[in-house]
């Protein structure tokens, strides 16, 4: 394409191109690993499912850019990113009710406050 | 040979015995008091079956006059060996089998009435007859292992006989002595069955006999297997050492110690050597053995016997001291006169029981010291005690005459002159103890309210009594010597002799009889009644001055030689000793090392305790730590991107904040 500078034409060029591996890899790490600091930290129990959701969706990451990646996985990342997806879903679905639950007996959502399993 | 019919007939003999016993054991507490006559019934059959059983070997039944011998396999050990199921009957089988089912049948008519109103009647009556069931069974057993199965069984009932009255605890010690001083003789009786078995490969009693004779078995080893049987003799038939369960024994009833002591269990230990005669004759050793420890015997026994407060105790000693009697003469050779005192020790012995019985029964009391007077209140008792003295001392005469003057004879006979002599000096000691008791019980002034309330005993008890006593003079005259001019045959002799191998291995002479050795015999025990008349009727305060005069001796005697109190300090404590010891060990180190797991389990567990605060997120936390050490420790060589990667985390959150 013509009359465009060769850097911007370099960087056109970096952006439509396939990005590499490790680049999907390192997101996927970035998004567990914030996932897995809040879940820890935080103290709401709707947060801490928030992060757990982007946990479960860092591992999706990693198996879909393996998938795409390494020829022989034959694409089964991708059916497990699928049932990764439906898992996180139906568990969503439970964890939210639980929180609904302890909610309603106790007013709070504050785990710190939820320790009635303490030995 | 016998038919399948006279098979089954000589089968039923302990069969039926031991089916009253599951029939009275199941339905015992419907039938309550009319269980004897379940039982009665039993065993007047079995009594018939012996009776024909002893007829058939005797060749009046027709097919018959040799030995019944019939088995089956038992078990098949293949290459192992195989044992059978049998009976064998020959003449001291078939006399024993109607000598125990007869005294059997005695005793359970007149424990109808000494029983009566006991709270476990149906359940006496049915050990009872296991009790004779067993022993029917030990007579007819050909072999060694079946032997001991009934051997065991009349162990067994002994103990549960013996301790019937449970709920006393001198009876509940009394039974257990008995089985654990029985059980020292049946564990080296089972010794010597396995050496037996190990050297000839059979546990038949003719085939050990005759693998001994062609040497398949011999020197130390037969000898030792020989004296290991001998002191399972030893042990049921209560000899020295082991003699000192017997008279404790008289803690059951009355009619127990009847039939304990005249046909079943002491019988055993006797029968038992005599069955296995043709195996002992071959260790001179084991027979010497034998007769010294018989004659012994009977001489510690009698001396025990003369100053016994208690009438059962007089009885039971007088019991131990003629088994003593037998064992001698099994020992020196006279195999038939051995027998012969087994048999008629059957009905006086038996007879004594009862007649003691039915002094309890009349007046509650077992010390000689409080009867006194009874003879013008119980006559038929007096009359019967007396006739059954009169045997017991070997008096012309009565049954015990003949028997006993047998050993006697043969004893100086083959010139055994310290066992003649032993023999002697027990038979002046036998006649003064007997008479001792009788002068105490019977005459003299009652001194005290029950023996001057005391009265005659029911018809149920004095019937079995009668009859009794009328064996106890007659039973011996069948076995007459030839040598003293009466025109009756020594049927006895003809019939239980030992086998020619025996004979031939002994070398005895026919046994002559002498009237001087009669003589003798009879004059000390004259006068032997003498003294226990001089001491006890002419002048009573003789025997107290004696008594307190000799002290230590009359103590001494008292305690029965202190064997209880040597074997409490020895081998009692010692069992006490490794008792306590095993407990011990039991309680500290395994149950130590138990509750210490458990101690160790819970302390671990309240340290970890801690960690579970019930709070999510600490979960959570240890997981992830968990992983990461995990991962750490798989893949060491990444350690520095995990590490990175936490830094990373770590640096991340600070950036994001710690609160969205």
């Amino acid at each position: 394409m013509p009359g465009v500078p060769v850097q911007v034409q370099q960087f056109i060029d970096a952006l439509v191109s396939a990005p590499p591996l490790e680049g999907y890899l390192v997101v996927g790490a970035f998004l567990f690993a914030i996932g897995a600091w809040g879940a820890l930290i935080r103290r709401n129990a709707v947060v801490i499912f928030m992060c757990v959701e982007l946990m479960i969706n860092g591992v999706n990451l990693t198996l879909v850019a393996f998938a795409d990646y390494l020829p022989g996985a034959g694409g089964l990342g991708v059916s497990y990113a699928v049932l990764v997806i439906a898992i996180a879903a139906a568990e969503i679905a439970v964890g939210l009710a639980i929180v609904l639950a302890v909610f309603r007996s106790r007013r709070t959502v504050n785990v710190d406050e939820v320790t009635s399993m303490r030995g | 040979m016998q038919t399948v019919g006279q098979q089954l007939i000589i089968t039923a003999i302990p069969a039926l015995p031991a089916l009253v016993f599951f029939v009275l054991a199941l339905f015992g507490r419907l039938l309550k008091e009319s269980a004897q006559y379940v039982a009665i019934l039993g065993v007047t059959i079995s009594l018939v079956f012996s009776a024909f059983a002893l007829l058939f070997v005797a060749g009046i039944v027709p097919g018959g006059g040799a030995p019944i011998e019939f088995a089956v396999n038992w078990i098949n050990l293949g290459a192992g060996g195989n044992f059978s199921m049998g009976v064998y009957i020959d003449g001291l089988a078939a006399v024993m089998l109607v000598v125990v089912s007869f005294v059997s049948l005695m005793i359970q008519l007149y424990s109808g009435a000494f029983m009566e109103g006991d709270k476990r009647f149906a359940w006496f009556y049915a050990v009872l007859n296991l009790f004779t069931a067993s022993m029917l069974g030990l007579v007819l057993a050909p072999n060694f292992i079946q032997l001991y199965v009934f051997w065991e069984l009349v162990g067994l009932c002994s103990y549960l006989l013996v301790g019937h009255w449970f709920e006393k605890p001198s009876a509940r010690d009394a039974a257990m002595k008995a089985f654990i001083v029985t059980r020292i003789g049946d564990a080296a009786l089972f010794v010597g069955i396995i050496i037996f078995w190990a050297t000839t490969g059979s546990v038949a009693f003719s085939d050990i006999s005759l693998a001994a004779q062609s040497g398949f078995i011999g020197g130390s080893l037969f000898t030792t297997a020989v004296i290991l049987v001998f002191v399972g003799a030893v042990g049921k038939s209560a000899q020295f050492p082991l003699h000192v369960w017997l008279p404790d024994a008289m803690e059951g009833p009355t009619p127990v110690s009847a039939l304990i002591h005249a046909a079943t269990m002491v019988a055993a230990g006797v029968y038992l050597v005599a069955r296995t005669y043709d195996i002992f004759v071959q260790s001179p050793t084991a027979m010497l053995t034998v007769a010294y420890i018989g004659g012994f015997t009977a001489l510690m026994a009698a001396t025990m016997a003369l100053v016994k407060r208690d009438i059962k105790r007089v009885i039971a000693y007088s019991t131990v001291s003629q088994l003593g009697y037998m064992m001698l003469g099994l020992g020196i050779g006279n195999y038939t006169g051995g027998i012969f005192h087994l048999y008629n020790h059957a009905f006086f012995k038996a007879l004594l029981f009862l007649c003691a019985g039915s002094i309890i029964y009349a007046m509650n009391s077992y010390n000689l010291f409080e009867m006194g007077g009874l003879r013008r209140r119980m006559p038929i008792t007096f009359w019967a005690m007396v006739i059954a003295g009169l045997s017991l001392s070997g008096i012309f005469p009565f049954s015990g005459f003949w028997s006993k003057d047998s050993i006697v004879a043969s004893a100086y006979d083959e010139h055994y002159y310290l066992l003649f002599g032993m023999a002697l000096l027990t038979v002046f000691m036998t006649a003064f103890y007997i008479f001792r008791a009788i002068f105490l019980a019977f005459t003299g002034e009652p001194r005290t309210q029950g023996a001057r309330e005391a009265g005659e005993s029911p018809g149920i008890m004095t019937g079995p009594m009668m009859l009794l006593a009328f064996l106890s003079i007659v039973s011996g005259w069948v076995g007459i010597p030839p040598g003293l001019g009466i025109p009756i045959p020594d049927y006895f002799d003809e019939f239980v002799h030992p086998s020619e191998f025996a004979v031939s291995t002994l070398n005895i002479e026919e046994p002559s009889f002498s009237f001087v050795l009669a003589a003798i015999s009879v004059v000390v025990a004259l006068l032997g009644i003498g003294l226990a008349y001089a001491l006890y009727v002419a002048r009573p305060e003789l025997a107290g001055t004696l008594a307190s005069r000799f002290s230590w001796l009359h103590k001494f005697l008292d305690k029965g030689w202190y064997f209880d109190a040597l074997y409490g300090a020895t081998f009692v404590r010692f069992a006490m000793w490794l008792g306590k010891a095993t407990r011990g060990f039991d309680r500290n180190v395994i149950g130590g090392a138990v509750s210490g797991v458990g101690r160790g389990a819970t302390g671990t567990g309240s340290l970890l305790q801690r960690l579970q605060s019930g709070g999510v997120q600490n979960y959570a936390l240890f997981i992830l730590l968990s992983v990461l050490i995990i991962g750490i420790v798989v893949g060491a060589q990444y350690a520095v991107i995990v590490v990175g990667l936490i830094v990373l985390i770590t640096a991340a959150a600070f950036a994001v904040g710690t609160r969205l």
